[in-house]
């Protein structure tokens, strides 16, 4: 049942999943941006956290503890330069862990586009 | 998700392909060396990122890795005579090189100049570590012999087998980073494997059934670590290394061997496998050594043509029964065949289009663009890709208790390197 001949039985239709995303941007959100998306937790299927190492991820046990509440996922990307201190990954590291399910420390902004692509 | 021609991108692996250029930037393991056993041996036919090739060990011990087939007439050159430092085509007599140079002819004149202006495509076939390596690229772009640890340990303190996987060979890599479903596939084998079970680490992951992963970009590809609670409010870590293309190393049990694996293309719609179990310090035990060749672990019991006995035309050898008193959770036995059977049904090369990741894929996601990118740097601008270089090569995985405010790639970061001679960090 798993050759390539049988493969072309496969329902071709894409799986149905509406999956709601809530972005925000720790490093530049503002007071409001932030109780606004607090207000949106509980529609979301997932809430992603960007902040660089060394940022301001103090928002993250806000948001972190209203997604804990509403059982919402949360996914931290840490955006690391090449210039960021050890101190300071580790700070925003001991910032976002106690509230994120997923982190991802990455070198290249670039892949925040790939990997909310990836959750469509 | 992927868009279908990233999908394409990153299964096909032909000739003349974006991905099958850069995979042949590399040293792949080609064949074990135990298959080319004595000088003059048997001829063995390989099928290797979809090129037919014939491997061969002449009289005088040197390994050679070829065009299946004569330049002659198209005969396959399994049916060949492996004599006199070279392989002679049993229909007119032609014989080639381990280089893939014709050097007799015998159907033309005699003294007749013509073999030399005959020759096979021919790639470079190396042993290390009872692996035979083959380099497919283009020679002036040769790297330096493999350094990946398990292969240059002395031969009592490693142990390498391989089996055929039917699908692609991304599928069966997103396997070894997706640390996610240990958790559940394998939930019945840690405590009970001779390979895995006893190490004290085991009571974090029994105890802690949901861990956190964080996933960290390394030099030649990712480390994967998995988050559980430790005493006093630290953080026990289990690193995994992923190195470009293809090579990912599980980390280690207390004092088990380490373990890993390299998914080899053989063409767009199946694989080799290949396990490695090794130890930096000691030799591998005669209990470990049987435990390995049976099938525990991360190895498979294979036939002659290194087929796993159970495979998807008996089901797996699936036990509904087992699977029922929760002996094992998917119904299959071992480790390697609870993977291998679940990347098999997902069919030959699966439809990334229609998946629905989460979060806890993010090192597959992040393994796929970093692959979509050096595939771009290396075509666009001839940007040598991560993995080639040694100092990618030389890499552990690792198991370790570390504060809670720690970055594990800075504070393992010794325990990440591969040191001769130094125990690996196991928990």
């Amino acid at each position: 049942m798993s050759t390539a001949a049988e493969a072309r039985f496969r329902i071709q239709a894409p799986p149905d999943t509406h999956r709601a995303v809530k972005v925000i941007d720790l490093d530049a959100a503002t007071d409001a941006e932030i109780t606004r998306l607090l207000a949106e937790v509980d529609d979301a299927d997932l809430v992603l956290m960007l902040v660089s190492a060394g940022g301001n991820a103090e928002a993250a046990a806000t948001i972190g503890g209203a997604c804990s509440a509403r059982r919402v996922m949360t996914h931290t990307v840490v955006v690391r330069a090449a210039a960021a201190t050890d101190e300071a990954i580790s700070k925003t590291l001991a910032q976002v862990r106690p509230w994120s399910l997923m982190v991802v420390v990455v070198n290249d902004d670039d892949y925040v586009d790939d990997i909310l692509t990836s959750f469509r | 998700m992927l868009r279908s021609e990233q999908n394409d991108l990153l299964t096909q692996t032909g000739p003349d392909t974006p991905l099958g250029r850069m995979f042949r930037c590399y040293w792949l393991p080609a064949m074990l060396a135990a298959e080319l056993p004595e000088n003059d041996c048997p001829p063995v036919r390989l099928k290797l990122l979809s090129e037919r090739l014939i491997a061969f060990r002449d009289s005088e011990g040197r390994y050679g890795l070829m065009d299946e087939f004569c330049a002659h007439r198209g005969i396959s050159l399994w049916f060949g005579r492996n004599e006199e430092c070279g392989l002679r085509c049993p229909y007119h007599g032609w014989k080639y090189d381990v280089t893939g140079q014709c050097v007799d002819m015998p159907n033309e004149p005699e003294h007749s100049a013509f073999a030399k202006k005959v020759k096979l495509t021919s790639y470079p076939l190396v042993e290390r570590g009872g692996v035979l390596w083959a380099y497919m690229g283009p020679p002036e772009t040769q790297p330096p012999l493999p350094e990946w640890e398990f292969a240059t340990v002395p031969a009592a303190r490693t142990y390498t087998s391989k089996r055929l996987q039917e699908c692609n060979w991304l599928q069966a890599m997103e396997g070894g980073i997706d640390s996610s479903h240990v958790s559940f596939l394998h939930r019945g084998d840690i405590n009970t494997d001779p390979l895995f079970k006893g190490a004290p680490g085991n009571r974090y992951n029994m105890g802690d059934l949901r861990p956190v992963f964080e996933v960290v970009e390394s030099p030649g590809g990712l480390y994967i670590g998995a988050r559980r609670n430790a005493e006093d409010g630290q953080y026990y870590w289990r690193i995994t290394q992923w190195v470009m293309p293809s090579f990912t190393m599980i980390p280690p049990r207390g004092n088990h061997s380490v373990h890993g694996h390299f998914w080899i293309p053989i063409d767009d719609e199946n694989c080799w496998a290949w396990s490695f179990d090794y130890h930096p310090t000691r030799d591998l035990t005669d209990t470990e050594l049987a435990a390995m060749r049976a099938g525990k672990g991360i190895h498979a019991k294979v036939d002659a043509n290194y087929r796993p006995i159970a495979n998807k035309d008996n089901d797996y050898l699936m036990d509904r029964a087992a699977q029922k008193a929760g002996k094992t959770y998917s119904g299959i036995e071992g480790f390697a065949m609870q993977d291998q059977s679940l990347q098999e049904s997902m069919g030959p090369v699966v439809d990334r289009t229609k998946e629905t990741l989460v979060s806890t894929d993010s090192g597959i996601i992040m393994a796929r663009q970093r692959l979509l990118r050096a595939i771009k740097a290396f075509t666009e601008e001839g940007v040598t890709p991560p993995g080639v270089p040694l100092e990618h090569q030389r890499v552990r995985s690792a198991a370790v208790v570390l504060p809670p405010d720690q970055p594990f790639k800075d504070a393992a970061r010794e325990a990440l390197i591969a040191h001769p001679g130094v125990a690996p960090a196991s928990v």
